[in-house]
């Protein structure tokens, strides 16, 4: 078990810069999840880690230890990929033996964490056979039970799971993080799929265009968005405008709130307003009218347009909203359990 | 679950901008470079020397035998090359080949061209039996099958073997395998049956989709099979030679016995000029997306 | 095939037809008839043609067929080989690949008189590049490498046999995942292991199928080698003597015989080819 430090990583591809200024602490046992679109570094900065590429500045630490000159057959750490991976020659169990064997273990040693492997990732039925003749979650499977048998400092999942359908990928997802708390194994997730990030992580960083915008657990994440690329990117959001009271609260959407930081008079900005946070008061002179109405189950996302603030999305408790139907008129309002506002806008 | 499927609508979603997808695929610097490169230009050299030869022996202005080490690059003449290009002898094996050529695509075209479609559109049963026969031609090459066609048709029907276009029927079979690989992948391209499946719900008839929907779009698979079965034919000496039919190829190498240095500026030029044919097929078909296996396999 | 006879797809029917008639006429009929007299010689069943094929100057013939399609096969196999693994791993310029793409479709084709003649003009006795290292010393002939000797025609057929190898070869290198040799490399293993292990075990069927791919297209070379040297004892010569010489009784049976041999030889080389292709298929698009 490790701790983890990227520190001030920089890699550049040609002109194109992938990573700046790049700093990113794992404590040991630590599961960190990096979270972006594609294209904003989060997987550089993965395959860095592994030393499959080069920074152009910074350092690699692991335990304290800078890592710029072992390569990764040095660096014991297991990686999961996207695509699996699994050697096409081998079966489940030969793959998962390949480590155990360049580590040069005895045949009972190796015997005895192959069939640990296979029975902690349920694979008994399977271990005979060879990649093709297996399910896309059946090979992340064995790709995970082949990254864990060799007893990692790190273990680095690639998006391990984008390639799944949407059923096998949340199963695999709780599997993943259970195994990872079971061994302690510190972890690094690359993904683009906030859902998952918001899981299993014990933190998240979020990043965007080479840097990384917050880091953070994901609850804190989601309720205190660092800056509007977070807020847009976790979950939906409402940006809306917020009008600053010199006793330093805002105003907004008929409601005086304080807010994560102080306002000034005449000053206006945005506030990240999340669609559970409104209510929906169907009065006649309420300045809105609803646009659309879609039943989510608990949930209903209410689509509205309002003169003063564009359109909202509000997602309502489905028993309340049965009355309402496109066209009606409403008055959007802040939930009055809204206790103080997140804003977002570019500043002072 | 529901935030996944409203995420796109929400207004305030970050649409990030980033550069592109720089993130996969690149590696750290290789060494070894230098002997790659090493390997490749001793590959190319091996490519290149022997056609400089032979353009450096066919547009000399001596006799062979005559060139001697100190006059290896001095001294040029085009007039092999002229003297074999209005020879009469080549200009009518010339003149055989490009029937041979224009007959062999013909019929190539009229037995598979339908056979193409209806493998992909109505019986796709059909295709592992295809399959099969593209590697016939394989087994039995032209020097094993000229042994049959001489215990057969030469002792039942003589006359057939008599006019050097009895090599037509042949020439064809050996064109089959990539001339079918060329419709196929064609067909396949343009999925030829979902088009016909659509064309047919709107009523359209068979003739119609054949010739308004299919045919159009298989123009680039039948010039790319045509452009391999002509490099094919003038390519095709065994055949001929042993039927003792005069072809372009059989009458270059009875040219250049009398006269090397034509001979070989006659080859350089026929070389050269399929060379060319056949990669701008084989470019302009890449360009479409189409892969070309001109094996047949 | 049943569903071929129904009414209304007695159109494939119409188009099947010509193209099976076709088929059999000009090569299956062709074909049976030679393994058929084959194993009849002088109209009776027995293997004496069958046996003479393969004794005296014929066996000579089927030995130094072999050996030389062979030996052009596995040379051109690995400079193939290697050719893919180079142009897989230098991505640089870009046009690298599809230029050798288009340049190995053509130059895979290219067999046949002009090439016999473009080798006569570098290694022959009065060619160009035999003349040019004699103006620093070196005979070629004392090395043994003449155009018409057995090296001299193994060279010639590189000239085709290293880009088809290079065809067949490439789709199975760039099936050759980047995170394979990832993957190796974070458990542990050193390239070489990696190659050993993952690697070559990959490749192995489709360079193997290819091997005989090109063994089949040396031994059925015709032209060239008669360009090179039309009295070579060579299995695809020797069947043009035994066919223009044929007024004598006994030898066609022979001719025939010889065919059969080859076509045995041939159907095994694809035969096992094709399944060594299926399973470098499963292996590499999985």
């Amino acid at each position: 078990m490790a701790n983890v430090d990227m520190i001030g990583i920089r890699k550049a591809f040609g002109a194109s810069v992938a990573l700046d200024d790049f700093t990113l602490n794992i404590a040991s046992g630590e599961l960190v999840c990096l979270l972006g679109p594609s294209g904003c570094g989060k997987t550089t900065a993965l395959r860095i880690l592994a030393g499959f590429e080069k920074a152009d500045r910074g350092e690699v630490r692991v335990e304290g230890r800078d890592l710029a000159n072992e390569p990764p057959e040095k660096r014991l750490f297991g990686m999961v990929f996207q695509d699996y991976s699994l050697f096409p020659n081998m079966t489940a169990r030969q793959n998962i033996d390949f480590g155990l064997k360049v580590q040069k273990k005895s045949a009972t040693e190796r015997t005895s964490i192959i069939d640990r492997m296979i029975e902690v990732t349920a694979l008994q039925e399977h271990a005979d056979k060879f990649p093709h003749q297996m399910s896309g979650g059946q090979k992340q499977r064995v790709a995970l039970a082949r990254a864990i048998a060799t007893s990692p400092r790190v273990l680095l999942l690639d998006e391990p799971l984008s390639a799944l359908d949407a059923k096998v990928r949340e199963t695999l997802r709780d599997e993943i993080r259970r195994l990872q708390l079971e061994i302690g194994v510190t972890t690094v997730f690359v993904t683009h799929d906030q859902h998952e990030a918001l899981a299993i992580a014990d933190r998240v960083g979020v990043m965007s265009n080479g840097r990384l915008e917050q880091l953070a657990p994901p609850r804190e994440l989601y309720e205190n968005p660092a800056n509007a690329f977070v807020a847009g990117f976790i979950g939906t959001v409402n940006r809306l405008a917020a009008i600053g009271r010199s006793d330093g609260r805002w105003d907004i959407l008929g409601r005086t709130v304080p807010g994560n930081r102080p306002a000034h008079e005449f000053i206006t900005d945005v506030a990240a307003i999340r669609p559970e946070q409104l209510a929906i008061d169907p009065v006649t002179d309420g300045g809105a009218s609803v646009v659309s109405v879609s039943f989510l189950g608990p949930i209903t996302r209410v689509i509205i347009e309002d003169v003063q603030y564009g359109r909202v999305f509000a997602d309502i408790i489905s028993a309340d909203a049965s009355g309402l139907a496109p066209g009606q008129s409403v008055r959007v309002r802040l939930r009055d359990d809204v206790g103080e506002i997140v804003l977002i806008g570019e500043g002072e | 679950m529901s935030m996944e499927s409203v995420t796109a609508l929400a207004p305030g979603h970050g649409d990030p901008a980033g550069p592109p997808p720089i993130d996969r695929g690149r590696r750290g610097v290789r060494p070894s470079s230098f002997i790659r490169w090493a390997f490749l230009i001793m590959v190319a050299l091996y490519f290149v020397v022997p056609m400089l030869a032979m353009a450096r022996f066919a547009f000399q202005n001596v006799p062979t035998a005559l060139l001697t080490p100190e006059k290896i690059f001095t001294g040029w003449s085009m007039s092999g090359l002229w003297a074999a290009l209005t020879d009469p002898q080549i200009l009518n094996a010339a003149k055989t080949s490009v029937l041979l050529v224009v007959f062999a695509i013909i019929l190539n075209l009229v037995l598979l061209v339908p056979l193409a479609i209806v493998t992909e559109v109505r019986s796709p049963q059909l295709r592992p039996f295809l399959t099969a026969f593209t590697l016939l031609p394989w087994v039995i090459p032209p020097i094993a099958l000229v042994v049959g066609v001489a215990a057969t048709f030469r002792a039942t029907v003589p006359w057939f073997l008599a006019s050097v276009f009895s090599l037509v029927p042949f020439y064809a079979l050996w064109a089959m395998p990539f001339t079918y690989r060329a419709l196929d992948a064609g067909l396949q391209a343009i999925s030829a049956r979902t088009l016909y499946e659509a064309a047919r719900s709107m009523g359209a008839s068979l003739g119609t989709i054949i010739f308004r929907v299919l045919l159009p779009n298989m123009r680039a698979s039948m010039i790319a099979a045509s452009g391999l079965t002509a490099a094919m034919v003038l390519g095709e000496f065994a055949f001929a030679s042993l039927l003792l039919k005069t072809t372009l190829p059989t009458q270059m190498v009875t040219y250049e016995r009398s006269d090397p240095r034509g001979g070989l500026a006659l080859a350089l030029f026929v070389m050269l000029l399929t060379a060319l044919s056949l990669g701008l097929v084989v470019r302009s078909l890449r360009r479409r997306g189409l892969n070309v296996q001109t094996t047949g396999l | 095939m049943r569903s071929l006879f129904r009414r209304e797809n007695r159109l494939g029917l119409f188009v099947v037809a010509p193209f099976a008639a076709f088929v059999a006429l000009f090569l299956i009929y062709p074909t049976l008839v030679v393994l058929y007299k084959a194993v009849t010689p002088g109209g009776t069943l027995g293997t004496d043609a069958l046996q003479r094929a393969l004794s005296g100057t014929y066996r000579t013939g089927f030995i130094n067929s072999i050996a030389l399609s062979g030996t052009s096969a596995i040379i051109g196999g690995i400079v193939g080989i290697l050719l893919a693994l180079t142009i897989k791993s230098l991505q640089r310029p870009r046009w690298l690949h599809s230029t050798l793409d288009s340049w190995s479709a053509v130059a895979s084709q290219l067999g046949g008189v002009p090439l016999a003649f473009a080798f006569i003009a570098t290694i022959g006795t009065q060619g160009i590049l035999t003349k040019l290292l004699m103006n620093v010393g070196i005979d070629l002939k004392e090395y043994g490498v003449s155009a018409t000797g057995f090296w001299g025609i193994v060279i010639v057929y590189l000239y085709f046999q290293i880009p088809l190898m290079f065809l067949v070869m490439m789709p199975a290198v760039s099936g050759l995942k980047e995170t394979w040799r990832e993957a190796a490399a974070i458990m542990g293993a050193s390239p070489a292991r990696y190659w050993r292990a993952v690697g070559i075990p990959i490749l192995a069927p489709a360079a193997l199928g290819g091997i005989l791919l090109l063994f089949v297209n040396a031994f059925t070379a015709y032209a060239t080698a008669y360009v090179l040297n039309s009295g070579g004892a060579l299995v695809p010569l020797q069947i043009r003597f035994l066919l223009q010489g044929n007024v004598i009784t006994g030898e066609e049976d022979l001719g025939n015989a010889i065919v059969a041999w080859v076509i045995a030889l041939l159907l095994t080389s694809l035969l096992l080819m094709t399944l060594l292709q299926r399973r470098t298929l499963k292996w590499t698009s999985s």
